[in-house]
């Protein structure tokens, strides 16, 4: 039944089990409400992290060039900076792998976000990219993996608490018409 | 807020699809500029060394006239910004810029500071560490390539020079080409590409706009309409033929209608 509907087993239960009282109508509304303006909230997330990672963006496009380099001792402990073609290899299969499990979590109406991740990701490539050397010639390949990437995010994010909302509003109304078949 | 059915599905393939061709275009073009870099290095590189045996005989019998006139002849070359020969001090011995001979050059500019960063001058360097790239007065991307004019036997030995055999680089050629014609190729790629990830984005959409409108929402109209034709009471209408998952919706609905029917045509308390 909850795969079915999209619904979650606990909410297949509580739609099942309407309050009898009014008391009891009431407060399920106010709980209701509150969980609509959470998911509300909540569905913006993805937005954020697209914003945050435009703004790693643009300080490592200005700032990463002014960072000290390292030391000739670090170096030679830290050993050869991977290649550029080696980097830009990880960053393809890393987009493609993100993109498919994005895609896979949107099918299975997954609700998971792994935004914080995918920004630790991306600033490491940043981060090898300017220890080869080659971050002027592959930061827009970066920046077009992270805005795809976060893009799609942001709208399996958005779509998945949109479901949500639509789904509280119903209960409301049901909870709406109970009341109204109590009255009279 | 609500998004139509055609948006839902459209938004996640094209962003996913145009996405990632955008991601490998940004690659692949920084590979082939890489590529073609290299290959115009090799290019200059073998350029420099042509040079530099055309004059090494004239070089050996001290002849400055000619070597000058071979300087002069392939400066003059298009896209050659400067061909200059520098002895083993820094100062500018011949150069395709007349203005420029007899200058002393500071070691720690760009292209001699590569082999004099250290106490002791490196002597053997790789072409790409040879390179390097400059933006002339007319803002134009020159790569230039410093070749070092080694010390051989036929030098050190002839009776006219002073050479010890211990030295082993006489002076170097620095020769300089425009890259006008590599940057005009890689802006033409560049924007191939970028034409090419548009029309991946509208074909996305397109593709997906097509099979949706076929496969779904024409069947959707036929079902809606069916169904209306159904609450206006006419239950003599066969369902439309479909796909057999929206076939049984339609079979289900005239079920319904009949079923509705019957019941409403029993006498009460039957």
């Amino acid at each position: 039944m909850s795969i079915r509907s999209g619904k979650s087993t606990t909410e297949c239960l509580r739609d099942a089990l309407l309050p009898g009282t009014p008391e009891g109508i009431q407060q399920a509304r106010r709980e209701a409400a509150v969980r609509i303006k959470e998911y509300q909230r909540r569905s913006l997330r993805g937005v954020w992290y697209l914003a945050l990672f435009l703004g790693i963006s643009l300080a490592v496009q200005r700032w990463f060039a002014l960072l000290p380099d390292f030391s000739p001792s670090a170096r030679q402990f830290l050993g050869a900076p991977p290649s550029a073609k080696m980097i830009s290899g990880l960053l393809v299969v890393y987009s493609f792998a993100a993109l498919i499990l994005i895609l896979g979590r949107m099918t299975s109406g997954s609700g998971a976000f792994s935004g914080l991740s995918h920004l630790g990701y991306l600033t490491v490539f940043y981060l090898f990219y300017h220890l080869g050397h080659t971050l002027d010639d592959n930061f827009y390949a970066v920046l077009a993996a992270g805005v795809t990437i976060l893009s799609l995010e942001a709208y399996h994010l958005w779509t998945w608490h949109q479901e949500r909302i639509r789904q509280e509003k119903q209960y409301i109304l049901r909870l709406d018409r109970m009341r109204e078949w109590q009255r009279g | 807020m609500g998004m139509s059915l055609s948006g839902r599905a459209i938004v996640p393939v094209t962003i996913t699809v145009t996405g990632f061709v955008v991601i490998c275009c940004t690659l692949l073009y920084q590979a082939i500029k890489q590529d073609m870099i290299q290959d115009a290095v090799r290019h200059e590189t073998a350029l420099a060394q042509t040079v530099v045996r055309s004059t090494r005989y004239a070089m050996l019998k001290g002849d400055r006239a000619t070597i000058k006139n071979i300087v002069t002849t392939v400066g003059a070359q298009q896209d050659v910004e400067q061909v200059r020969i520098f002895n083993k001090r820094g100062g500018i011995m011949f150069s395709s810029h007349p203005e420029e001979i007899n200058r002393q050059v500071d070691r720690n500019s760009e292209g001699c500071i590569i082999c004099h960063a250290g106490a002791t001058p490196v002597a053997t360097m790789g072409s790409m560490q040879q390179a390097r790239r400059y933006r002339n007065e007319r803002g134009e991307t020159v790569l230039a390539i410093t070749a070092p004019i080694y010390n051989e036997p036929d030098c050190f030995t002839a009776p006219c020079h002073v050479h010890p055999a211990s030295q082993k680089v006489l002076g170097t050629l620095d020769i300089g080409l425009s890259q006008k014609t590599l940057q005009a190729t890689l802006a033409s790629l560049r924007g191939r590409m970028g034409l090419f990830s548009v029309m991946v984005l509208f074909l996305t959409i397109a593709g997906v706009s097509a099979i949706l409108r076929r496969s779904l929402f024409l069947p959707l109209q036929r079902l809606t309409a069916y169904a209306l034709e159904l609450a206006a009471g006419h239950k003599d209408v066969q369902p439309p033929e479909l796909d057999d998952e929206l076939e049984s919706i339609g079979r289900t609905l005239k079920e319904l209608a009949d079923s509705s029917g019957a019941e409403s045509g029993k006498k009460p308390g039957a």
